[in-house]
């Protein structure tokens, strides 16, 4: 969030840099505004507009189709019936609704303990890949100030944290992966929470 | 560790999904009679928050749509009003501005075309400042091409003023001022009649923040925001 005052993007020199505006996050929460109001327009298009990144970040956690179908299906229902309690004052209304999908993914990863690890050798093995998946990305202020403090971490410490939060991997699954009882992950987790709360300064 | 620290550690884990079941069905059940808690895990949801971009979006099955929207239950009065009540007191700033604006939001995002059969050509565009809050509502009526520009959640730093810019056809896409924005007016009204129908459907505007007096340039140098017309329906 920028400070009050403060103006953000690029600057204009010509057409090539200017870029449409009305950004996805303003569009949503005015959509979420309808969509507390009952619109079924107005959740249509909410859910054109966010459903496929929703859906991306259960099936990881996920895993299963089947599961991460049902689980989209509760998330927007969810989402139907809570606009009304957006509030945008504390964070972005893409952050909420990730929050409500990752929530929803993993009560259902933890309650059922449904899913094995050999479910999706595809979606692990993707994250084998990733050693440096911030690299990737294009950098936001906010990504690049958390990706400087994950990268203070010792890199399997930091590889928990990615992994616990994109993977939805458990202490037990982190600790076969790290070859390390559970405990040890606990303790690593929580070592690794404050850091990155006190280099994160909020 | 302090008892801050064992609350940040609890709803850290949280947010991350590392708690076992049972620690976080009472992680959960906790929030709900702890506010210290329940700002501390919004709090990780907006740290942690930049990782979720980088997990790639993947094509929803088509079925599920319809599925979902069966599953929505009827709007009941009482939820409305509820709904109503909330959305007053969130969304006050904004709130003269809503319905038109997010009736033709939908056509912003490109969703589908909202055929109406007489549809009196108003266009909107949203400036927006952070991620919370439109800073500047444009409006074009395009029958008058008339443009009106209304500060929301904008006031330039002592010294500064913004000025407003259109990107047309007409000029080759270079920027073209249109004249300071008085942040003090509730509305600032330009006459667009110059420029034609088309070029101005599909100009893109600007905001710039400027030396006091505007650009000496003749062109945009200060940072700047951009948007482009929406269609609305009313």
């Amino acid at each position: 969030m920028g400070a009050r005052g403060e103006v953000s993007n690029a600057r204009i020199a010509g057409l090539a840099l200017l870029r449409p505006a009305a950004s996805t996050a303003a569009t949503i929460v005015l959509l979420l505004q309808r969509v507390a109001e009952r619109d079924r327009e107005a959740f249509s298009a909410l859910y054109t507009a966010t459903s496929a990144k929703l859906y991306g970040i259960i099936l990881r956690i996920s895993r299963r189709r089947d599961i991460a179908d049902e689980v989209l299906q509760e998330v927007y229902v969810q989402i139907w019936e809570r606009a009304a309690y957006y509030d945008a004052s504390k964070g972005s209304p893409i952050t909420w609704m990730v929050a409500i999908a990752r929530n929803r993914a993993l009560d259902e990863a933890r309650r059922k303990k449904a899913v094995s690890i050999e479910d999706t050798p595809e979606v692990l093995g993707i994250a084998d890949e990733e050693e440096h998946p911030l690299d990737r990305v294009e950098k936001s202020q906010q990504l690049l100030r958390l990706s400087q403090c994950l990268d203070a971490l010792d890199s399997d410490r930091r590889e928990v944290v990615l992994l616990a939060y994109r993977e939805g991997m458990s202490r037990e699954a982190l600790g076969q992966r790290f070859s390390r009882p559970p405990a040890t992950i606990k303790s690593w987790l929580r070592r690794s929470l404050l850091q990155l709360r006190d280099c994160l300064g909020q | 560790m302090t008892e801050r620290d064992e609350i940040d550690v609890l709803a850290g884990e949280y947010v991350l999904g590392t708690l076992e079941a049972a620690e976080r069905a009472a992680a959960h059940a906790q929030r709900r009679q702890d506010p210290a808690l329940d700002a501390a895990i919004v709090a990780w949801e907006g740290r942690l928050a930049p990782l979720a971009d980088w997990v790639p979006p993947v094509a929803v099955p088509e079925a599920l749509q319809a599925k979902i929207e069966a599953r929505l239950p009827v709007a009941e009065g009482q939820a409305r009003i509820l709904a109503l009540e909330r959305r007053a007191q969130r969304w006050r700033r904004v709130a003269i501005a809503t319905s038109a604006l997010a009736a033709c939001l939908l056509l912003a995002i490109g969703v589908r075309e909202l055929s109406r059969p007489h549809v009196p050509k108003t266009y909107v565009a949203v400036f927006q400042k952070d991620d919370a809050s439109p800073a500047f509502l444009l409006t074009v009526d395009l029958a008058t091409r008339m443009l009106s520009v209304r500060p929301v959640a904008a006031e330039p730093p002592a010294g500064k003023s913004y000025q407003l810019w259109i990107a047309s056809e007409k000029s080759g896409g270079a920027p073209q001022s249109l004249g300071l924005i008085e942040a003090k007016q509730a509305s600032t009204q330009r006459a667009l009649a110059e420029y034609d129908r088309a070029s101005v459907e599909r100009a893109t505007f600007g905001i710039s923040l400027e030396p006091a007096g505007g650009s000496p340039t003749g062109r945009p140098t200060g940072p700047a925001f951009h948007a482009k017309l929406i269609e609305t329906s009313r």
